[in-house]
């Protein structure tokens, strides 16, 4: 009967601290995006749309509309029957939908150093493929060659080493061998 | 007695046959349908469903291609799209999502026919598909 009281006492300490702990990792995550925003420059806010998950990311990374300017998503959209060598076969209400979502979250509407960057570099331009913008060329001279890794398979799945990606983090980076 | 076990043999095999259909949801089989008049048989065959899945053909691209380039050759296992995204198995037996959505089926067969075969589907050839996906 005592060790059960012990047992109980030690398993509800054992959880504060857990708790504690976890609290404490998630105020210090906040405090950084808070604190030193400046530094979390490749910090995006995560967005979201089903459709446009749904309809794009069954073949390919779920690009976020921050990484291409807005004419860049339209220009993929109205050509979605030719998208590099497929028919996307989107009906009209589904491709106005997406487009509607990426335009207003797109490089322009996104205010991060990153997504600034992105539209200082193309200029009057309109890549087809954040691979295409010339800043993120060259922000990716070095690794260049681990596109072409079995593990990675290719430059536009950019989850591969950009693991937290998809929650708008593409500061944190693991090149997989 | 003969008779009798002759007659147990063919409900056998027509519950058999049936059973993949029973697994569709009513307005897939409408879709089946619909298919099946178009292509004016009396019914699908997964023997060529399989047949068709496999069959390589060489693209104006210069590749040879086929359902199976992404698929994999067992439709039970997982594929990999050209860019390296998982696609998660097309047989039903391995993902019951498969097929119980006219719509999505539709789509997906305007897309990727074209990928392979720079053309659409006949309805013989969506029909005997879908029967392959639904009895594997």
């Amino acid at each position: 009967m005592k060790t059960t009281r012990i047992h109980k006492t030690l398993i509800a300490a054992v959880l504060g601290v857990a708790l504690a702990a976890g609290a404490n990792a998630y105020a210090d995550g906040d405090d950084r995006d808070h604190d030193h925003g400046g530094e979390n420059h490749a910090r995006y806010k995560t967005v979201e749309n089903q459709l446009y998950k749904q309809e794009c990311s069954a073949c390919h990374y779920l690009y976020l509309p921050g990484l291409l300017p807005a004419r860049s998503w339209e220009a993929l959209i109205k050509g979605s029957d030719k998208h590099f060598g497929e028919n996307l076969a989107l009906d009209e209400g589904t491709s106005s939908e997406i487009l509607g979502f990426l335009k207003a979250n797109s490089a322009e509407k996104t205010n991060t150093e990153w997504s600034n960057k992105i539209m200082k570099s193309v200029g009057s331009s309109t890549p087809t493929r954040i691979m295409d913008v010339p800043w993120v060329i060259k922000e990716h001279r070095e690794v260049k060659d681990a596109f072409k890794r079995p593990s990675v398979g290719s430059a536009s799945n950019c989850g591969a080493c950009h693991t937290r990606g998809h929650e708008g983090d593409f500061e944190t980076v693991k090149v997989p061998k | 007695m003969k008779r009798g076990l002759l007659s147990i043999i063919a409900l056998t095999a027509l519950l058999v046959s049936s059973s993949a259909w029973a697994a569709l949801s009513l307005d897939m089989q409408a879709l089946l349908e619909k298919y099946r008049k178009e292509a004016d048989v009396k019914s699908f065959s997964a023997e060529d469903g399989k047949k068709f899945f496999a069959t390589k053909r060489m693209h104006s691209k210069g590749e040879e291609r086929s359902c199976a380039t992404c698929h994999t050759s067992d439709p039970r296992q997982k594929g990999k799209t050209v860019v390296g995204k998982v696609i998660e198995p097309m047989a039903q037996s391995a993902n019951k999502e498969r097929f119980t959505d006219p719509k999505k089926v539709e789509k997906w067969f305007k897309r990727n026919c074209e990928w392979v075969l720079e053309r659409e589907c006949t309805p013989k050839e969506k029909g005997d598909f879908i029967l392959y996906m639904t009895s594997i």
